[in-house]
């Protein structure tokens, strides 16, 4: 691959000194911070299930999978990050490469993006960028090439941030989510990918491999759904434990994956049957909508709310970053060529409740898959979860208000930055929404 | 003469025993989710067409036939054209040949297509109304017998029917005289080319393009005929007026909150329906749908998609992601 252009235009240049001393401090806090994430999940639930350990490991950003990435990124293959869940996977995966999603949840290198562009901006942009000055990411530095899909400003600007670094493919999504023309633009930007990916690792994407890229997701949708299923009843799971199941999804092996899910649903199947629930089936459960939320730092929610008195439990989530990952299958009619990628073209954009979207009538299909999960998951509550800076959820806000507010459902508006200051603040706060909860529960 | 008809209906017996073999194999090898209704289509077509060839060969009353025909898609929609039309089912076996060879299909624009979903009724207008005129014309001929066999000036009326002619007719009426051993071939509209068109050769011509065309139309686009067809006009348009509405037994149900908008419905539809995808929810109001449950059985989401009759639901989506329980 050709070197990269000397001249940067955003990326300041940092001495080779500063950028070891500040990745090693951060990277040992963070492992520290991942250890005690994982302790206080196994604490919060005495009989966590056993399968839960594979998850663990595979969480750990610098241990067993960034050795096998290494190990396969010497036999040749080629990794490609992505940003936004709108990357076509199963194109990746057919091309033979790895996708990884990039995206950054360490609260200490949201300072160090400070550098670069100001605080206002939404602390993930901050962060992946801070992660980018000191080599922070593992995925993001053993990437190839980092598919952004320009969703939001951030993401807009975090492109061109980091194409002095990296080689960027950007996809621009129709921001009118229903009309004929941005399907047609949407199908065409979906193609492009596909050459250059075809490009990147040399190898063609041909109908059968796409195929059985599809069939490998179509496995792994069906079993995340049936996790998803699973926390639908009595607590069997606590929900930051299926958080984590899910988030690995985004970088672990997908096969590999599917099959530990399995394991895990046995095993939750049974915890069902012999009725040892994860905490009192009198908790009160909570849906949480709003920013994605990255493993490891930005765990302060469901880690307050699962460890609040009263309990909470996270029955679900509208997040980009946990059930939303591999909900949505792509159906496909007929296995050709052109029917897979319009299928493909279409799972991405249509079944996508970005709000960076609107439509005739807005952005309803997110207030609609709200209340659904809602309904479903029979939660009593609603956490609107914003990090200040993005616009779009925060916007969005009143309307998915009146639209739970229709349905009785109490919803609360939490937001947050990138930073440990306002823990105790937080857990005030989110300790009261859930003792309201449960005095409802109680009636 | 009996043995010959002896003959003909071991062989067909036989010949359509095999295929029913055949598709209960392949239902039960198949574990598929998101195809087993189509295949459930595909045998319910085939006995169709077998009980068609049979009418056939005893005189039946036309007329009643094709009123029978009309006035049922007031309350089923085109339930006719989805799962018993003989030329839809030719039309469904170019798509499996199709997708055997791998060829992708291609899409009317939305615009062409609707347009054609509007010629439909010019087509059945100029049809239905022709007896009037040629009646007036020679009205010493109209008899009620003419009426009940559709012939006489009734005789245009046949081209309603046509769709529902076999491949191999049990009458005499080979297709540009081509016929072999005892059978005489024919194709939908065929004969009624032939009956209007009497020059010889040039019919012959006539017909072969018409048949070649209407295939190629079919291997390119899915379900091609139907969207013009005069026979699939669909009296439940008027289901879109108010006084209608409790009229159609048979339609889909949308629940809106369980819809993700992920546009599988639009795709799959062999007859490019959009009503399904853009209508916000409840009952769907079209008259172009061909009940052919290809939605509901390729939405990814339990419940969002319903197939009810008389206010039951009988088919509803699943999550087709799990393997069949068969």
């Amino acid at each position: 691959m050709k070197k990269q252009n000397a001249e940067k235009k955003y990326l300041p240049e940092m001495p080779q000194k500063e950028i070891d001393e500040l990745n090693n401090s951060i990277r040992v806090s963070s492992e520290k911070i991942m250890a005690d994430n994982i302790a206080r999940m196994k604490k919060t639930d005495a009989k966590r299930p056993a399968a839960m350990q594979y998850f663990d490991e595979i969480a750990n950003f610098f241990g067993q999978r960034e050795k096998e990435i290494q190990a396969e990124k010497a036999k040749g293959k080629k990794v490609i990050g992505y940003f936004c869940i709108f990357a076509p996977i199963e194109l990746i995966l057919a091309a033979d490469a790895i996708p990884v999603r990039v995206n950054s949840g360490w609260y200490d290198s949201a300072k160090l993006g400070d550098r670069i562009v100001p605080v206002e901006v939404c602390p993930v942009i901050r962060s992946t960028i801070g992660a980018k000055m000191i080599g922070l990411s593992p995925y993001l530095e053993l990437s190839d090439a980092v598919i952004s899909t320009l969703t939001c400003d951030g993401m807009t600007k975090l492109s061109e941030i980091l194409s002095d670094a990296k080689p960027v493919w950007t996809m621009t999504p129709p921001r009118v989510k229903d009309s004929a023309q941005s399907l047609q633009l949407w199908k065409e930007e979906i193609k492009a990918i596909k050459t250059q990916i075809e490009k990147l690792t040399g190898n063609k994407i041909t109908a059968k491999k796409l195929k059985a890229a599809i069939e490998s997701m179509q496995k792994a949708s069906k079993a995340f759904r049936r996790l998803q299923d699973l926390r639908k009843g009595n607590p069997v799971i606590m929900g930051r434990d299926a958080m984590l199941a899910n988030q690995v999804a985004m970088y672990d092996n997908i096969e590999r994956w599917t099959q530990k899910i399995e394991a895990l649903c046995d095993e939750l199947e049974k915890r069902r049957d012999q009725k040892a629930w994860a905490c009192s089936p009198d908790t009160p459960r909570v849906v949480v909508t709003g920013t994605p939320m990255f493993w490891p730092d930005n765990w302060k929610l469901p880690t307050l709310v699962e460890e609040a008195t009263p309990q909470g439990l996270l029955v679900g989530d509208e997040l980009c970053s946990s059930d939303r990952i591999l909900y949505d299958p792509v159906g496909i009619d007929e296995w050709t060529m052109d029917d897979m990628i319009n299928g493909i073209a279409e799972r991405y954009l249509m079944a996508s409740t970005c709000p960076c979207f609107t439509s005739k009538d807005g952005n309803e299909d997110r207030v609609n898959w709200l209340i659904t999960k809602v309904k479903e998951t029979k939660a009593s509550g609603v956490i609107y979860y914003v990090i200040r800076g993005c616009m779009l959820y925060a916007m969005e806000y009143a309307r998915v208000k009146r639209a739970l507010d229709k349905l009785n459902i109490p919803v609360y508006y939490l937001d947050t930055d990138y930073t440990r200051e306002d823990v105790g603040q937080m857990k005030t706060r989110i300790e009261a929404f859930l003792e309201m909860l449960a005095a409802r529960v109680d009636f | 003469m009996y043995e010959a008809l002896f003959g003909t209906i071991l062989a067909w017996t036989t010949a359509v025993g095999l295929a029913l073999a055949g598709i209960l194999v392949i239902l039960i090898w198949k574990k598929d989710r998101t195809r087993k209704v189509s295949y459930l289509r595909l045998f319910i077509q085939t006995v169709s067409l077998v009980g068609i060839f049979y009418s056939f060969t005893i005189a039946l009353w036309l007329s009643v036939f094709l009123i029978v025909i009309l006035v049922a898609t007031m309350f089923t929609g085109r339930f006719f054209c989805g799962w018993i039309c003989p030329f839809g089912f030719y039309m469904d076996l170019i798509a499996l040949l199709r997708k055997a060879l791998r060829v992708r299909y291609w899409t009317l624009p939305e615009s062409v297509n609707d347009a054609l979903q509007k010629l439909r009724y010019v087509i059945a207008a100029v049809i239905l109304v022709s007896p009037l005129f040629l009646g007036a014309l020679a009205i010493s001929d109209v008899s009620g017998t003419q009426a009940l066999y559709l012939r006489g000036p009734y005789k245009s009326l046949n081209i309603m029917l046509s769709p529902l002619e076999p491949l191999i007719v049990p009458w005499a009426g080979s297709v540009a005289t081509l016929s072999f051993i005892d059978w005489s071939f024919s194709y939908p509209y065929a004969r009624d080319i032939m009956f209007y068109i009497n020059i010889p050769f040039v019919t012959s011509v006539i017909v072969y393009v018409f048949i070649g065309l209407s295939l190629a139309g079919t291997f390119m686009y899915r379900r091609f005929w139907c969207r013009f067809c005069p026979t699939g006009i669909s009296i439940a348009a008027v289901n879109k007026f108010k006084t209608f509405k409790w009229m159609p037994l048979l339609h889909i149900n949308k629940t809106e909150e369980k819809c993700t908008k992920c546009g599988i419905c639009k795709r799959v539809c062999p007859v490019q329906v959009v009503d399904v995808y853009e209508q916000k929810g409840g009952d769907i109001a079209t008259s172009v749908c061909l009940n052919c449950m290809r939605c509901v059985e390729m939405c990814p989401y339990e419940g969002c998609l319903k197939m009810k009759l008389a206010g039951k639901t009988i088919f509803q989506s699943r999550n087709w992601l799990q393997p069949s329980e068969m």
